[in-house]
């Protein structure tokens, strides 16, 4: 399996949280995306009047995440012509990036499926009307996925230049009653997805992008 | 029932069929309540559509809403032009098969924004010099367009001009494009009467339901970053009370009741008498609210005199919302009103009219002043999680 390191780092997490910090130059990990396949959307009418080939408009995602004993965060940057901020009508969306986890053995949670019943996923959805607070979710397959009450998860977002940049933070250990999650710690690895929606392309739900398989993010000792 | 562009695997054709199954049992329920609306009775009052503000959406981002609103036709409507807006399903080989339609999604200015006015610069000019203006929301621009802004506008020349009254609700569909539409099965319909709802706890706004409902009833709330619409006052249903669009209708235009069972009224006006029609039933929902088409007065010649070559409202408009069904449903209305002029009875003519108000209620004809006011119950069965 691929394999994301996550470094150990003696950077504030203050400091980490800055997209333009020097720790997210260089060293990124890109990510090829597709569109989730129709016959995971749980809804007849997206199978029946959606086109495929036109969901998914970000192809590729670079990913880097670094660790500093206490907190880990994660950077994010991907191509959006133009940034999708807040829904200010019906027909609009915003842009979002979710990272994907499973709670359990990797080779039982299907990535495309947001885990199942008896293996379900942790996701962290950052979207920019959020007020940088990302959700934490949980799902136990396609259609169930829920948000938990609190969430521990920080971010910081950019757009310039036709490209987002979106660094999401958190402590390594963070769950808690009303906070179902996963517990990272160095020297573990765990399988991370991406998920990501360009609002402008309507795409919201599993109208998205994604990683289509499991990569390894490996925390360093 | 999708279509399947290329061959799936295992895994997916079992996925696609718990999925299927699962559409199955939110479409499912034992009985149906349903309404029927007499479109020769209606006034344009909107005093349904006050009934249902006050009630509903008077705050919390419903504001905009108008989960009961009166269009003047042949019109626009609201969203404004939302019989083009797509949907509903393309019904093929006698309903056997249901293709879904693609739709679109109405602007919060279709519908009709909320408005700002500017009071505070009018009353911190000059007198004369800033004049009373209203503003929407969205963004700052003047309103061009609201719930029945094309209202008594009509069509045809005057003397034989002509325009009625079409009230809409959400139809409680049979087959609803909003139940299939939604990715999280936050849609159903309740087990007892076949109302169907938004679970405001699994609904997260993603609005595939507002571009599949061919009728355009379904609003978005901006406040809850949720979808909302009509729940056909369920609240009151499970107190025997009608809704509260009915109880306030000014003119006895609406009948409340089972659609399935035959001693009901809307029973009666559907199946019996065939008289009352669901609207655009080409969209392949199955609406259960019908409307009693509207007859209209007779034509004029330039004299003045009474033309019955031809009716008044264009039988093709006619034919175009209510199916060529309208043809015998107007003319049995025809039949019997004939029968009455001539002094005889008619069973159809005094249901239409109504004089029994109660009656128009079926089973629900409690006093809402006597209401427990009880939570509301919710959904009776737990949707499955796959
Ligand atoms: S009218 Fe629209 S919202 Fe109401 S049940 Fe039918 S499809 Fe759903
Ligand atoms: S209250 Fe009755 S008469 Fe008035 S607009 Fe509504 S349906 Fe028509």
């Amino acid at each position: 399996m691929e394999k994301i390191e996550c470094k150990k780092v003696s950077i504030s997490t203050r400091q980490l949280l800055d997209c333009d910090n020097g720790v997210w130059r260089g060293g990124k990990h890109v990510i090829e995306t597709a569109a989730t396949p129709l016959a995971n959307q749980p809804s007849p009418y997206i199978k029946g009047t959606y086109d495929e080939n036109k969901i998914g408009a970000v192809k590729k995602i670079a990913i880097k995440s670094v660790h500093n004993g206490k907190d880990i965060a994660v950077f994010l940057e991907w191509e959006s012509p133009t940034p999708n901020l807040k829904i200010k009508d019906i027909n609009i969306f915003p842009d979002g990036v979710a990272l994907l986890f499973p709670f359990k053995n990797i080779d039982k949670t299907p990535i495309n499926e947001m885990g199942t019943q008896d293996y379900p996923t942790n996701a962290w959805y950052w979207r920019p009307d959020f007020d940088e607070k990302p959700k934490n979710q949980v799902s136990h397959g396609l259609a169930t996925s829920l948000y938990t009450e609190k969430s521990s998860l920080v971010s910081n977002s950019k757009w310039k230049d036709g490209k987002w940049r979106v660094v999401m933070a958190r402590p390594l250990k963070a769950s808690r009653p009303g906070e179902r999650t996963v517990d990272l710690a160095p020297g573990k690895s765990i399988g991370i997805g991406i998920g990501v929606w360009e609002g402008a392309n309507g795409e919201r739900g599993g109208v998205k992008a994604f990683s289509k398989e499991w990569r390894a993010l490996v925390l360093e000792a | 029932m999708a279509v399947n562009k290329k061959a799936l695997t295992d895994r997916e054709k079992e996925l696609a069929k718990a999925f299927e199954e699962t559409k199955e049992m939110l479409r499912k329920c034992e009985h149906q309540v349903g309404m029927v609306m007499d479109l020769n009775k209606c006034i344009g009052c909107q005093l349904c559509s006050m009934a249902c503000k006050t009630l509903w959406t008077s705050k919390e981002g419903r504001e905009y809403m108008w989960w009961n609103k009166v269009n003047t036709m042949p019109g626009k409507g609201s969203p404004k032009d939302w019989e083009k807006m797509g949907g509903g399903y393309k019904v093929k080989f006698g309903g056997k098969v249901m293709e879904p339609v693609r739709g679109k999604h109405p602007t919060r200015k279709e519908f009709g924004d909320m408005w700002d006015y500017n009071y505070n610069d009018v009353f911190q000019n000059e007198a004369g010099k800033v004049h009373l203006q209203a503003r929407n929301q969205v963004d700052g621009s003047e309103p061009d367009w609201a719930m029945n802004w094309d209202e008594d506008q009509g069509a045809g020349k005057y003397p034989n001009s002509f325009y009625f009254y079409l009230p809409r609700i959400c139809n409680h569909c049979a087959y609803p494009a909003c139940l299939d539409a939604c990715p999280r099965n936050a849609i159903y319909k309740r087990d007892e009467d076949g109302v169907v709802l938004i679970d405001q706890d699994r609904c997260k706004g993603y609005r595939f339901c507002l571009e599949a409902c061919p009728y355009k009833v379904i609003y978005f709330n901006f406040v809850t970053e949720k979808s909302m619409k009509c729940i056909f006052c369920y609240p009151r249903l499970d107190e025997k009370v009608a809704n509260a669009c009915a109880r306030q209708c000014t003119a006895r235009v609406r009948w409340v009741g089972y659609v399935d069972k035959p001693d009901s009224i809307i029973y009666k006006l559907t199946k019996v008498w065939k008289v009352a029609l669901p609207l655009h039933s080409e969209f392949g929902t199955n609406p259960n609210v019908f409307y009693v088409p509207p007859l209209a007065p007779h034509r004029l010649t330039p004299d003045g005199k009474i033309d019955t070559s031809k009716p008044r409202i264009p039988r093709g408009y006619l034919r175009y919302l209510f199916g060529p069904e309208v043809d015998s449903a107007l003319a049995t209305m025809e039949k019997e009103l004939a029968k009455v002029r001539n002094g005889g009875r008619s069973e159809l003519m005094d249901i239409l009219k109504a004089k029994d108000w109660h009656g128009m209620f079926g089973e629900f004809t409690k006093d809402p002043a006597l209401m427990e006011r009880k939570p509301p119950k919710g959904a009776k069965f737990t949707r499955p999680m796959p």
